[in-house]
């Protein structure tokens, strides 16, 4: 069958329409983060009282660091493919089956509208955030690239990491136990609060080696200049091998997950 | 050739067995016994295109199973099954494209959005050329009187709204069938009536064949000839809804209200079914007892106010057959 990308376009814009009705949510989630980035400051900047410059990393580089880790997760906290598990839970999942659309690609699209809405409160959320805090721009026009790039593979190793997660669903129905694990460890591990440069010895190492790496850390230490220019192809190549097996095992995992849909209720 | 065909299907379930109690709950963590639950046994039906058939049998007995499997998405356990020359869980995709469906329960309108960017998408996933979503949007627009509320949010729709924007979301591809599961559930009587006579009209207008599977035996009453009722599993009849009253429609029941309740009640020839409060009901054969006998014996015995005799209606008879099994009348007589 021919693959047609207007169902996918038009799923989009619906589930973009759809969060953007949630004019409260959208507000509060402004608010928030914009706390969320003076707490920030107002922590980094006690602990380095105590501690000067360490790790390369100066102070004004590590509030520019957090700053744009919150902005980041107001786009890599939206998990399009949550809908999974309700879909499963409810059994809708069998009306969206009966139709002529790739599930997966259906998930995917229906992310990138939610996405969208959120993309979009990075710039109000910027503007009020730039009021507590100063934030640097990348080193160059050619870090700023880079970054948007690793950004965007970062962003569908998340999407795929997420689809996984959910996929769980077709088998135990029940995932919120191992996605509460899954969220802490990578909340921990991806760099999204702590740069994993701060990260000891072999252990430091080990986190770089993770694919939660791929996520915050890498994009945000070519943003603050850590990963230096010629670093850059061995850190997208580590991201696109993470991407590509994730990619490859959500295709497994949904062919076996479609071959067993066993809907509640008979 | 028919559409739909079907032979020797059968789909089984595996769950994990649960044991009760705290320590079984631990042991269902580590060793897992399964056990093998036959929803849909031997299951054998042809349908031409353009026929209205009512599937019926009480829950759990295997009519969503059924379902399931002709659209695709349940691989059968084993058999044939063959849906306008496809095999559904092989090609589930392209079977999608010629098939409609419409849970009375769930919706599959957007929830937040105009029941209209509904239909919008609609167009965009069946990928429905302008011109005829143009006209199957006027024509179900008046058909179903949607003008009012084809721009209301789908959750601020009444029920009965929402049912007609599920029924035109269902057909504005023009789907070769229908697959309509309990649509008129919940809904007040007018909307029943709007909702049945919309499913007579597609089906006789477009030639759109339907499979209603229903609680409601009034709606397959109204709407079809012919009913397959399927029990655990298994087919129990499949034919003519005529035929399945002409067979139970010997038996009629006897209502008697009485001045007071009484503790015992018998009459010759005639089975006591129910016995509450001042109304009793007897149930009897035609063939075997005269009506006007078993009133006059019946009026001798207890303090009678009124009597009425109720015809079997399809409801009647199809929860004698649930509770006693379904033999075949005429096969019995030969025997």
């Amino acid at each position: 069958m021919r693959f047609r990308a207007e169902p996918y376009i038009e799923f989009a814009r619906k589930a973009f329409a759809r969060e953007a009705t949630y004019r409260m949510e959208v507000l509060t989630e402004v608010v928030s983060l914009v706390l969320r980035v003076y707490l920030l400051r107002s922590l980094w900047t006690a602990l380095y009282a105590q501690n000067v410059a360490p790790f390369g990393l100066p102070l004004h580089s590590m509030i520019t660091y957090a700053t744009v880790a919150l902005l980041m997760s107001l786009i890599l906290e939206v998990d399009g493919t949550r809908s999974i598990r309700e879909k499963i839970r409810e059994g809708t999942i069998a009306t969206d089956l009966m139709k002529p659309i790739s599930l997966p690609m259906y998930f995917f699209s229906d992310g990138v509208g939610q996405t969208l809405v959120h993309a979009l409160l990075v710039v109000p959320s910027l503007i009020f955030a730039l009021f507590l805090v100063h934030v640097d721009l990348p080193a160059s026009p050619q870090a700023a690239l880079a970054f948007a790039f690793s950004f965007l593979l970062g962003y569908l190793v998340n999407f795929f990491l997420n689809f996984l997660m959910n996929a769980i669903a077709f088998w135990t129905l029940e995932t919120f136990a191992i996605q509460l694990i899954v969220r802490w460890v990578s909340d921990l591990l991806s760099g999204q609060i702590i740069p994993l440069t701060f990260f000891p010895g072999i252990f430091g190492r080990i986190l770089f080696a993770l694919p939660f790496a791929a996520i915050y850390s890498t994009p945000l230490l070519i943003y603050v200049g850590l990963i230096r220019p010629a670093q850059y192809e061995l850190y997208f190549i580590a991201q696109a091998l993470w991407l590509a097996l994730f990619g490859l095992l959500s295709m497994v995992v949904w062919r076996a997950a479609a071959r067993r849909v066993v809907i509640q209720g008979g | 050739m028919p559409i739909i065909r079907t032979r020797n299907l059968c789909k089984s379930f595996r769950s994990v067995k649960r044991e009760t109690g705290p320590a079984g709950a631990l042991r269902t963590l580590f060793s897992r016994k399964y056990v093998e639950k036959v929803a849909v046994r031997n299951v054998n039906m042809a349908l031409e295109a353009g026929e209205l058939v009512g599937y019926i049998g009480p829950n759990g007995a295997g009519k969503s199973t059924t379902i399931k499997m002709l659209t695709g998405i349940l691989v059968p356990t084993s058999g044939i099954i063959e849906v306008d020359g496809l095999v559904p869980y092989k090609a589930r995709k392209e079977n999608a494209k010629h098939i409609g469906v419409v849970f009375g329960q769930r919706s599959q309108l957007y929830w937040d959005l105009p029941l209209i960017e509904s239909f919008e998408l609609l167009r965009a996933i069946y990928a429905i050329p302008r011109d005829r979503y143009a006209a199957n949007l006027r024509y179900f627009t008046e058909v179903l009187e949607m003008s009012e509320f084809l721009q209301t949010p789908v959750r601020q729709l009444s029920l009965g709204q929402r049912m007609r924007g599920d029924f035109a979301a269902a057909m504005l591809h023009d789907p070769k069938i229908i697959y309509l599961d309990e649509p008129t559930i919940g809904l007040d009587i007018v909307a029943k009536e709007a909702i049945r006579d919309f499913i007579r009209t597609i089906n006789e207008q477009r030639g759109t064949t339907v499979i209603l599977t229903t609680h409601d035996l009034a709606d397959v009453e109204r709407l079809s000839q012919r009913i397959i009722l399927i029990d655990r599993g298994t087919i129990i009849y499949d034919g003519p809804i005529e035929r399945i009253k002409e067979q139970y429609g010997t038996h009629r029941i006897l209502v008697v209200t009485m001045s007071e309740p009484q503790r015992s009640l018998e009459l010759p020839d005639a089975e006591l079914i129910s016995n509450e409060g001042i109304v009793a009901r007897f149930r009897f054969d035609r063939n075997g007892v005269r009506a006007d006998q078993l009133i006059r014996v019946a009026a001798e015995r207890f303090p009678i106010t009124d009597v009425s005799i109720e015809e079997p209606n399809l409801e009647s008879i199809i929860r004698r057959i649930y509770i006693e099994g379904y033999e075949d009348p005429l096969l019995e007589r030969s025997r």
